[in-house]
């Protein structure tokens, strides 16, 4: 029998070998059996995803006709809308490839875009995340720039299946390349800790100090399309504060992202052009 | 103990389904809810150690598996809750609900501490960061509060209907 005071520390002593033995474990193992453990659930969480579609079905039967009516109407404006900015944005795209061929340019890989539907959000005070209804099976992959009507929603952290999970913008641990609108100088923003009962925030570094922002005046922030994830000109939010940082070099200040971040219902991933849906 | 293991982790996947979904509509308002605790407490209560820590190991990973954290860390937070539990449970009537919930609620407070220690960035403002993390333990705690007489209640009928009696346990120490 062990000593009275061994057996009482049994289960710390146990937590330090268990602890052990997972740091010896490979992390192809743990790979897998974290994939084996999300899929696991994967199924539950979209299950339930499709039954709120069902409910948002049912409530939306039950408008009037005249509803309906007045709402078409809206769309068939709107749609007037759109097709007449299509027209001038194949005018614009010819143009812009005659000058790549003129100035013999690199031209960057499209995009196609494959809109899903939310299945999950989560935007606990450690990270913010999205888990989409599209994986594997529609050729996501890992790093795919994510969009709503808003502007950037984040990027493809992981793709599993038949989902995928979205780290936001708002995430602390998200950083990306911007402008400020209108400019070209690259300015560092990174997500950060997002109060609640309000609107997603961030933050942003390296500001150039020609460049002024506030509450009343904010400035819009863009994506630069540096480093090859996010095409430019993507809103991502607006910079509401900048003040020079306490080196002088550059000014810092906060980032109001869209409110719409947190109640998202469907998102398009940008997945790039060259990698077909295996569906 | 296979199947009393399997039960508790069909409990705890049950039990993520409900709080994804809650905090899914909860995401809104930016509030986020973590049960880590009420994972925990039934099984350092209840059963004994071999069975409740695999248990608890199993609804850490099930929870590590789709959050941005290294695989295995909740699941090791909440092997050290269970042994804190498991050690002290002798001192008190472990059976009665209230005496669950109030070790879920405690567990929950320091796991929760504890993660926000590990996942918090120091470069951020960290007025901000503690006063939204306070939020967010406040609504968990009562959340749990709320649920955990529920949960516990489901996870006795599961142990109850395939034929597990908790009485077994209620004198082992391991």
């Amino acid at each position: 029998m062990l000593p009275q005071r061994i057996d009482q520390a049994k289960p710390f002593l146990t937590l330090g070998l268990a602890l052990l033995a997972w740091l010896l474990i490979p992390t192809a193992v743990k790979r897998m059996t974290r994939t084996g453990f999300f899929e696991l659930q994967a199924p539950l969480a979209t299950t339930a995803s499709y039954v709120r579609d069902l409910q948002d079905f049912w409530s939306l039967k039950t408008r009037s006709k005249n509803e309906l009516i007045e709402a078409g109407r809206d769309v068939a404006r709107l749609n007037a809308a759109y097709e007449s900015r299509l027209q001038q944005d194949a005018a614009l795209r010819s143009e812009i490839e005659r000058l790549e061929r003129i100035l013999k340019l690199p031209i960057p890989a499209g995009h196609r875009a494959e809109p899903a539907r939310v299945v999950l959000r989560d935007f606990s005070s450690w990270w913010q995340q999205l888990v989409i209804r599209k994986g594997h099976n529609y050729g996501i992959v890992v790093g795919s720039p994510v969009i709503f009507a808003g502007g950037v929603v984040g990027r493809v952290r992981e793709v599993y299946a038949y989902t995928s999970v979205v780290e936001l913008i708002s995430s602390p641990g998200m950083r990306i390349a911007a402008v400020a609108e209108g400019d070209t100088r690259p300015i560092s923003y990174q997500g950060a800790i997002n109060p609640t009962y309000g609107p997603a925030v961030g933050v942003v570094e390296y500001v150039p100090l020609d460049v002024f922002a506030t509450p009343a005046a904010p400035r819009r922030l863009v994506t630069s399309g540096l480093g090859g994830v996010f095409p430019p000109n993507l809103t991502i939010g607006y910079m509401t504060k900048v003040e020079a940082s306490s080196d002088g070099l550059f000014k810092s200040g906060d980032v109001r992202l869209d409110s719409a971040l947190s109640a998202l219902n469907e998102v398009t991933v940008l997945v790039p052009a060259d990698r077909p849906s295996t569906r | 103990m296979k199947r009393r293991v399997l039960i508790l982790a069909v409990a705890s996947l049950l039990l993520a389904l409900v709080l994804g979904q809650l905090n899914h509509y909860l995401a809104m308002w930016t509030v986020h809810v973590w049960c880590g605790g009420l994972f925990v407490a039934f099984a350092a209560l209840r059963f004994g150690y071999g069975a409740g820590a695999l248990a608890s190991f199993i609804a850490g990973l099930l929870l590590d598996a789709g959050e941005p954290v290294a695989f295995g860390t909740q699941a090791f937070l909440f092997l050290a809750a269970h042994a804190v539990i498991f050690k002290v449970r002798a001192r008190a009537p472990r059976d009665a609900t209230i005496i669950g919930v109030m070790a879920a609620l405690l567990a929950n407070l320091g796991l929760f501490l504890a993660l926000s220690f590990l996942r918090i960035d120091p470069n951020l403002k960290a007025d901000q960061a503690w006063l939204r993390i306070f939020a967010d333990l406040l609504a968990s705690q009562v959340v749990i509060a709320l649920i955990a007489p529920w949960f516990f209640a489901v996870q006795t009928r599961l142990l109850e209907a395939t034929g597990t009696n908790l009485r077994d346990f209620s004198r082992r120490a391991f």
